[in-house]
């Protein structure tokens, strides 16, 4: 007892410290306050609640848009492409495309501060992560509050059948992303294995492969796409319902639990997956037009101060491992084993064909 | 010698000849060039032909060319190779294109079918009731019909979800199953019919506005006449009222259709609950995603479609004379006594007007100060969305409406906008209509009078998007416009230069030729004709030429989503995004503003000149 406080402490100690040493250098505060000004476009809304504290902080006006991952990448092409000034920055995400289309073109410039250089694993530090975000499968907790499915291709039967939400995949790049990424080789035989665990027999394919197949038959039993993860939380959640319904949504949704008079509670044990997890990129521009500001900027954002608005609540996790979560989360490495993670090689490669093939499923 | 003498006379007089035929030519400009409208055709030829023609060629460009974002799918190629692969994939794919492009084009046909014809039923009506009968409520009616057409289309779509969801989505039940507690059917809340009926509503008012805008200004003595010679009612309606406002029926068609066509916000809402799929989800689908170039061939085929339509409906026009129905001579219009009917008739039109276009500016009300959703008790209520400085746990903070920094910044834009395009278009379009009228029969008059309305035919999301990329770069002299209020004006100017040009033909139209003709031999000159005489005639119809462009700027979203940047953002981008984010409560709040703002200016203009957007366009 006495030694988890004292490890504890030294803990306390220790983030503290590196805190002290995260501090940005004056010489960068100079500059950036100098430039008096920074633009950054972000697929996160709590961006302007960053941006307003940043401008307390610092002095420096912040003008922060938050905008849908396909347009964020589209107008950065353009305006990176045609060398009109836009964002200094951009916190962005969609893997695939960001790679592609905007980090292989040169269109958005890696940075990461001194000061974080030890503090930031390795392996988050090119491109740059902000933070990661998991959608997970929720659902009704009014009734019951323990988990509704085991297995996802309990999904398929006809149980479930219209009782299921998804944000539709055409409207947000991750999404396709996940669906993408069980088509491939470990997904797809992950899933595979979690059919015969259920049903005691093989799968029968009548597509590529289980990937493939459980995408299908997820779509095929009625699936309700919906234009917006909020929506979505409110749909399922909302209290008074007669059937039993769940969806697959963004973990962070629950926070409007209480405001909102909702009833969500997370699965984290589905075989073989509980949701998805995708990084958010930290990058900036080639052509930024402030960079100092959006060095300072970039900086604030990864500290605990400055990732406030994101860390007070579940579904956030900072690249920095000494920001501290939501007590009621879990930390990456919870979730880690139980989500589908995105992997740009596979996803360049392969998500135009699940896009097509995803429209090509109806009811 | 005589043979010489031969030879010169022919010299001289072939060289003399060919300078007459100079002269004539010099003459024959400068004869050209001294009417004004011939001035006014060749300005509007040049740069139309930039700003419409251009941009075609362009759009049928990159169908054959592969984009940055589509070196994910089309393999091994680089940006800016040719390729067929965009044209090969939407129409020869088996199954892939049937679901990317033939059941959407199927399923944008019915809805837009379905909906011009509802549209012209419902508007034909009550124009004919409002101008022809002596229904009561009238003027309350004439105004609050047109409000369908002030909101933005996908918000009473959401007032549909709002009334008729059902338990296909999950959530609270719609008011309507609150109330009656009977469910509605999954194809009476999603999908086609709904889509349909909402933009039938939607663009109901242009019916409204276009016939009605004829049956007022018709010249009563034709019925009295038919009356004398003992026609029943019947046959009045089918050989006098009919064919008079067939152009305006068949303009309407022509112009909902379009317009349901290039809808893409009411079907993104509606249709995607139960996945129904029309060409313009799919090209918001593609041009944001992956595949802009099936994007771009999508809209080539809606264009193709549209220039279809135009060409029947100018065959049609193109079989009778137009007719003139102000001749400067007194006329009265008599009304048609509803007799017994007249109360019935009323009120069912009361009613019709209220459930169309009060109750979902109630539900915008309602919905814009409840907490939690679904909870209707009194509780509930909260001021937070309108005034409150933001709570972390509702919408991570933003604050209410009106302490919203970037509502009131895009409010104004969206403002400044609108009023600057509703200037150019206006005198453009009004300018236009004199010239093209005027030079009838020529063959230049007909190509800018096709030239001026083809804008139209170009699905708007589409058209944003060439606009984009031809002036993403600077061309010869024009530096850059991305980015820039001026793409947006000039945007926003070409595409509605349609509603200001047709207003305008259709004012000259109406107006007989003798009374201009009168104040030439009078020795009056241009200007004056113009401001003193044929202006203050038709001055509501002109009038509406700048009315419609601002009303339809102000609540105007596909246009201007690829072009806006974050910087100049507008109110409905705004609004979608709330919309988008499921934010519900600022969305109807602000899509309240958006139509109390343009409610006051319809209001102000009126009180000042007497012109206002339900008196109609004039035709």
């Amino acid at each position: 007892m006495k030694k988890g406080r004292m490890l504890a402490l030294a803990l306390l100690l220790f983030v503290s410290m590196v805190q002290v040493f995260a501090a940005p250098s004056q010489e960068l505060i100079d500059a950036a306050k100098k430039e008096g000004k920074v633009v950054v476009y972000s697929i996160t809304s709590r961006i302007a609640n960053a941006a307003k504290a940043f401008e307390t902080k610092y002095g420096i006006k912040v003008e922060a848009y938050n905008l849908k991952d396909g347009e964020l990448i589209e107008k950065v092409t353009r305006e990176v492409g045609g060398n009109i000034s836009g964002a200094d920055f951009v916190i962005c995400q969609d893997s695939g495309r960001v790679y592609g289309q905007l980090i292989a073109t040169g269109y958005l410039v890696n940075f990461v501060p001194d000061s974080l250089k030890n503090v930031i694993p390795a392996q988050y530090q090119n491109p740059l992560v902000f933070q990661f975000i998991n959608k997970v499968f929720i659902f009704n907790s009014e009734k019951t509050q323990t988990p509704v499915i085991k297995n996802v291709w309990e999904l398929t039967e006809p149980k479930w059948k219209g009782l299921v939400q998804f944000k539709d995949p055409k409207l947000e790049g991750v999404n396709a992303n996940f669906l993408t990424m069980l088509t491939s080789p470990e997904w797809s035989a992950k899933l595979a294995k979690a059919y015969e665990d259920l049903y005691g027999k093989k799968l029968v394919l009548t597509t590529k492969n289980a990937g493939y197949e459980w995408i299908k038959r997820f779509f095929q039993n009625g699936l309700i796409l919906g234009n917006s993860d909020t929506t979505i939380s409110e749909n399922i959640g909302i209290k008074g319902q007669k059937a039993q319904t769940l969806g697959l949504f963004v973990y962070s949704k629950t926070r409007y639990d209480e405001a909102k008079n909702l009833a969500l509670l997370p699965m984290p044990d589905v075989q073989p997956f509980s949701g998805f997890m995708y990084p958010a990129f930290l990058q900036m521009t080639k052509n930024a037009k402030n960079k100092n500001a959006a060095k300072l900027f970039i900086e604030y954002l990864l500290t605990e101060e400055g990732f406030a608005p994101w860390s007070k609540d579940v579904g956030s996790y900072s690249s920095n491992p000494t920001i501290k979560i939501d007590p009621d989360d879990k930390p990456v490495s919870y979730w880690a084993p139980r989500l589908v993670f995105e992997d740009p090689a596979f996803l360049f490669e392969n998500r135009a064909d699940v896009e097509e093939f995803v429209n090509t499923l109806s009811n | 010698m005589p043979a010489q003498e031969h030879a010169l006379a022919l010299d001289s007089h072939s060289r003399f000849g060919f300078r007459r035929i100079r002269v004539k030519t010099a003459n024959r400009l400068k004869y050209f060039f001294r009417k004004p409208h011939n001035i006014i055709l060749v300005l509007l030829f040049v740069s139309l032909a930039f700003l419409t023609l251009v941009p075609l060629f362009s759009l049928i460009r990159d169908t054959f060319i592969v984009h940055p974002s589509e070196i994910m799918s089309v393999r091994g190629a680089k940006i800016n190779d040719v390729t067929l692969f965009h044209w090969k994939k939407v129409l020869l794919d088996g199954t892939k294109s049937f679901k990317l492009f033939y059941e959407p084009l199927w399923n944008t046909l019915k809805v837009s079918l379905f909906s011009s014809i509802i549209a012209i039923f419902l508007g034909g009506s009550f124009a004919w009731l409002v101008t022809r009968t002596d229904m009561a409520f009238k003027p309350f009616i004439s105004v609050v019909f047109i409000f369908p057409y002030i909101m933005p289309s996908w918000t009473l779509a959401m007032a549909w979800l709002n009334f008729f969801r059902n338990k296909l989505i999950g959530g609270a039940p719609g008011l309507f199953t609150a109330l009656t507690g009977i469910e509605t059917a999954n194809w009476f809340a999603y999908g086609i019919f709904p889509t349909s009926v909402v933009l039938g509503l939607h663009y109901a008012p242009f019916a409204y506005i276009l016939i009605g805008g004829i049956l007022r200004n018709m010249d009563a003595n034709l019925e009295e006449a038919a009356l004398i010679l003992k026609a029943s009612r019947a046959k009045i309606i089918a050989r006098i009222n009919l064919p008079i406002i067939m152009p305006a029926i068949l303009s309407t068609f022509l112009l909902v259709f379009s317009s349901t066509m290039s809808a893409f916000a009411v079907p993104a809402f509606l249709g995607t609950p139960v996945r129904f799929q029309v060409l313009t989800t799919q090209l918001y689908r593609t041009l944001n995603g992956l595949n802009p170039g099936y994007g771009y061939i999508m809209a080539v085929v809606m264009i193709v479609i549209g220039l279809l339509i135009l060409a029947v409906n100018q065959w049609y026009l193109g079989k009778r004379k137009s007719f003139v129905t102000v001749t400067g001579k007194s006329s009265n219009i008599s009304f048609i006594k509803l007799k017994k009917m007249r109360p019935v008739i009323s009120g069912a039109a009361l009613f019709i007007v209220a459930a169309i276009a009060i109750l979902p500016l109630l539900t915008f009300v309602v919905e814009s100060f409840i907490l939690a959703p679904g909870n209707y008790s009194f509780s509930n209520l909260t001021t937070q969305f309108w005034v409150g400085l933001g709570r972390e746990d509702i919408g991570g903070g933003e604050p209410g409406i009106l302490l919203n920094k970037s509502v009131y910044i895009a409010f104004w834009n969206s403002l400044k906008l609108s009023a600057v395009v509703a200037l150019v278009v206006g005198t453009v379009g009004g300018l236009a209509g004199y010239a093209i009228v005027r030079g009838r029969g020529k063959k230049l008059s007909a190509i800018v009078n096709n030239l001026a309305f083809f804008p139209y035919l170009l699905p708007s999301m589409a058209f944003g998007a060439i606009y984009l990329s031809m002036f993403a770069k600077p061309i010869g002299f024009f530096p850059s416009l991305y980015g820039t209020f001026f793409l947006l004006v000039l945007i926003g100017s070409v595409k509605y230069l349609p509603f200001a040009s047709r207003a305008g033909i259709n004012a000259m139209l109406q107006l007989s030729g003798e009374i201009e003709e009168a104040a030439i031999i009078m020795g009056i000159p241009w200007r004056k004709r113009i401001t003193r005489i044929l202006f203050p005639i038709q001055k509501s119809s002109f009038l509406s030429g700048y009315l419609l462009p601002f009303i339809s700027c102000m609540r105007e979203l596909a246009l201007f989503v690829l072009l806006i940047t974050p910087a100049n953002r507008v109110i409905t981008t705004l609004l979608f995004q709330y919309n988008e984010k499921g934010w519900n409560q600022w969305a109807n709040g602000i899509n309240l503003l958006i139509i109390i703002a343009v409610l006051s200016i319809n209001l102000l203009i009126n009180k000042l000149t007497g012109a206002s957007i339900d008196k109609g366009i004039g035709s």
